[in-house]
């Protein structure tokens, strides 16, 4: 048996793109909403509030201990809304993909989508295929929109954050990053380490009904100093996180230290952020600490009045208690010389 | 337990309560990495001010290193590969060509960064119609696994450019051009593994400077600043290694072994210090054909290469030196930045500039003097 390719007239809009959406998109992507025939989904909403977001998903490599870029684009959506105090609903996909892709790369990639999408809980319901010349795209881009309902008793908001506040995580940090980055084998570094791209609802549905649960994040690309850096500049205030209290795989942390890397720049795909009231702080580490995957989760910093001595507003105490500054992400790391 | 420990030193530096500067070099920049991360300067004495110091091969590679480098991957026939740090590193000079290696590569030059001499072997053994160049820079630890490398043999299109150093002559040299550059002298955990810790003592025994070996966690350097600052409060000076785990007194013998047969020691240059006697590595006569300056002698010659001088406002050279702190130099974090670096240390994970801005290390601090008590 020969191995197939995509060629550009997979893409033209005749028999092949028709072949292509039946024997890979249909067969695999098993959705009963997925709509192939018509140029529009139709679905039903509520009459209640909706979120809407979209993203385009680039990884290199394609595929990664952990997933693939067809599943992350499904969490990465789906946590988009997740943190914005949704249930996500319904996901719209285009793929974009180069020419020369092998046909069994692309039936895993939406086979792990579809995976994705029903655990969950979400259906694709439209979806697009482009294809472009070789050399003109990285494999397969993805670009995911989609639909939640806003929940009636969130009241997910950065400007409820004030002074005191505590910062808890769902997980430890840097795994995606980590993963991906040796998935590209440049370093020659063999690692167990897989990726920590999922979902992040269940952890926002574990603690969405406690009332001094503030704001949500999900820490992607940027990591959780992004993250936070986003938070203090949007709302004046400044976040001392504490490196002792962050949860990280020793894996990570050898990487890390080999590579020359800062674990907390590195990108997580299925970890979440809260910024809570003090005294709720405590439940919500039990609550998340009985999910799945949440056992490691743990209170790592607190939101301080703007520090004006510093230029900027993170910092972090380290693990012999000293201080220092955790600045905006500059450009990509480099490997380290020695 | 850890906490403890932490605490227990901190409190014992703070027992010996210095009254005057006590300036520490550090002279790896894994120790200066450690350092910044660890927020170690935060928790010290201000009397106490630590030090960084030539300790990154990548910001002393002389510019015509990188420009024969850039020279060779120019080359149609050549793969020119290098350590991911030095491929930003800029070089001033006269010529209209590509002024970094990243630069040549946008040009269509063929660049590509490796890890190891591993990957080197493997690259050219997948290229062979193709000229491999692997452009070696690096300090007594990246040069050891080089020196395997071409022991063992490598295939007939792997060639080496190198740009080794040793570490201690320039250190001699520092000490011996102003013996009050610095108090007491933290030395390369890394690269005392390989050479091993007696080399250091000359800094005690010739220069009269506490010395410590140190390893790479912030404990460990604590341990090695409260070894330096008793050793100035009971006013003796010797070589104390604190990093007795991995370094021993002799080394890796066998490390040393192969860096002999391989390599011969002569005077060479570094950028913003100068020629420092005895502290370049090159390839015996015996690997001539493992020799990039030898197949390519002609793409190699850069006896007319004259490097045009940094702005005058970049203070590179007296941060290599330990002269100034990076924040010192007018150019830090303004119009020299990870992303826009004029000077190397800005380029390297192993430089200061680089290292302090990724840490967050931005304005200069008013109570601080700089290194040399100007």
């Amino acid at each position: 048996m020969t191995e197939e390719y995509i060629s550009l007239a997979h893409g033209n809009g005749g028999r092949l793109t028709r072949e292509l959406i039946d024997k890979v998109f249909v067969q695999y992507g098993q959705h009963p909403l997925l709509d192939t025939v018509n140029d529009a989904a139709t679905m039903s909403l509520p009459n209640q509030t909706i979120c809407m977001t979209t993203d385009s998903f680039t990884v290199q490599p394609l595929e990664f201990p952990g997933g693939n870029v067809g599943s992350l684009a499904v969490h990465g959506t789906v946590n988009d809304l997740s943190v914005s105090g949704a249930t996500p609903l319904y996901l719209s996909t285009s793929f974009i993909i180069e020419e020369g892709v092998s046909m069994a790369c692309l039936i895993r990639v939406v086979k792990a989508m579809a995976e994705a999408a029903h655990k969950a809980n979400v259906s694709i319901v439209t979806g697009d295929t482009k294809v472009v010349p070789k050399g003109q795209g990285g494999g397969i881009y993805i670009n995911t929109a989609g639909i939640g309902l806003k929940k009636t008793h969130t009241q997910f908001d950065i400007k409820r954050l004030s002074a005191g506040d505590h910062i808890v995580i769902s997980g430890p940090i840097g795994d995606h990053g980590v993963a991906v980055l040796l998935a590209r084998d440049e370093f020659g570094l063999d690692s167990q380490l897989i990726s920590d791209s999922a979902s992040v609802y269940p952890f926002v549905e574990a603690i969405d009904t406690i009332d001094g649960v503030k704001f949500l994040r999900d820490p992607t690309r940027g990591g959780i100093a992004m993250a936070m850096h986003e938070m203090a500049q949007a709302t004046n205030l400044s976040i001392r996180l504490n490196e002792a209290a962050i949860p990280l795989s020793g894996q990570v942390e050898s990487v890390c230290n080999m590579l020359g890397f800062d674990p907390y720049y590195l990108a997580c795909e299925g970890r979440v952020v809260a910024v809570v009231a003090p005294e709720v702080s405590e439940e919500v580490v039990r609550r998340w600490q009985a999910c799945t995957h949440g056992q490691n989760a743990a209170i790592i910093g607190e939101v301080l009045p703007c520090q004006e001595q510093y230029h900027c507003p993170v910092s972090l105490v380290t693990h012999i208690g000293g201080e220092r500054l955790l600045d905006e992400l500059e450009d990509d790391p480099l490997p380290r010389i020695c | 337990m850890r906490r403890q420990s932490v605490e227990t030193l901190i409190a014992g530096l703070d027992a010996m309560h210095p009254e005057r500067p006590f300036r520490v070099m550090n002279v790896c920049g894994g120790h200066e990495r450690t350092i910044t991360q660890a927020g170690l300067r935060s928790l010290l004495d201000k009397h106490i001010e630590l030090i960084p110091g030539p300790g990154c091969p990548v910001c002393i590679c002389p510019e015509e290193d990188i420009a024969q480098a850039i020279h060779l991957a120019l080359n149609e026939q050549v793969i020119l590969l290098s350590f991911g740090d030095m491929l930003r590193v800029p070089v001033f000079s006269h010529t209209d060509g590509p002024r970094s290696l990243l630069a040549a590569r946008g040009q269509g030059a063929d660049v590509r960064p490796v890890a190891s001499p591993l990957d080197a072997v493997a690259i050219a053994r997948a290229n062979v119609t193709q000229q491999v160049v692997f452009f070696a820079a690096g300090f007594e630890t990246t040069m050891a696994p080089v020196a395997a490398m071409v022991a063992e043999g490598v295939p007939d299109n792997l060639t080496v450019l190198l740009s080794g150093r040793l570490t201690w002559p320039a250190v001699a040299m520092l000490l011996s051009n102003d013996e009050q550059a610095f108090d007491a002298l933290i030395a390369p955990g890394h690269v005392a593994t390989i050479m091993g810790s007696d080399e250091w003592a000359f800094v005690a025994e010739q220069h009269g400077l506490p010395t410590a070996i140190a390893g790479f966690h912030g404990e460990s350097m604590l341990a090695a600043l409260q070894c330096l600052l008793q050793q100035r409060s009971d006013n003796r000076a010797q070589l104390v290694n604190c990093y007795p785990e991995v370094v021993k007194p002799q080394g890796n013998t066998q490390a040393q072994q192969l860096l002999r047969e391989v390599m011969a020691v002569s005077a060479a240059n570094w950028r913003g210090i100068g020629v420092v006697e005895g502290s370049g590595f090159t390839l015996r006569p015996e690997f001539a054909n493992a020799n990039a300056r030898v197949r390519f002698s002609e793409l190699t010659d850069q006896s007319s290469f004259t490097p045009l001088a940094p702005p005058a406002e970049a203070r590179c050279a007296d941060v290599v030196l330990g002269r100034l702190y990076p924040d010192q130099c007018p150019l830090f974090g303004n119009e020299c930045t990870p992303r826009h670096p004029i000077g190397p240390c800005m380029v390297s994970d192993e430089g200061a500039c680089r290292i302090w801005m990724s840490s967050g290390m931005r304005s200069v601090d008013e109570s601080k003097s700089t290194p040399e008590g100007v």
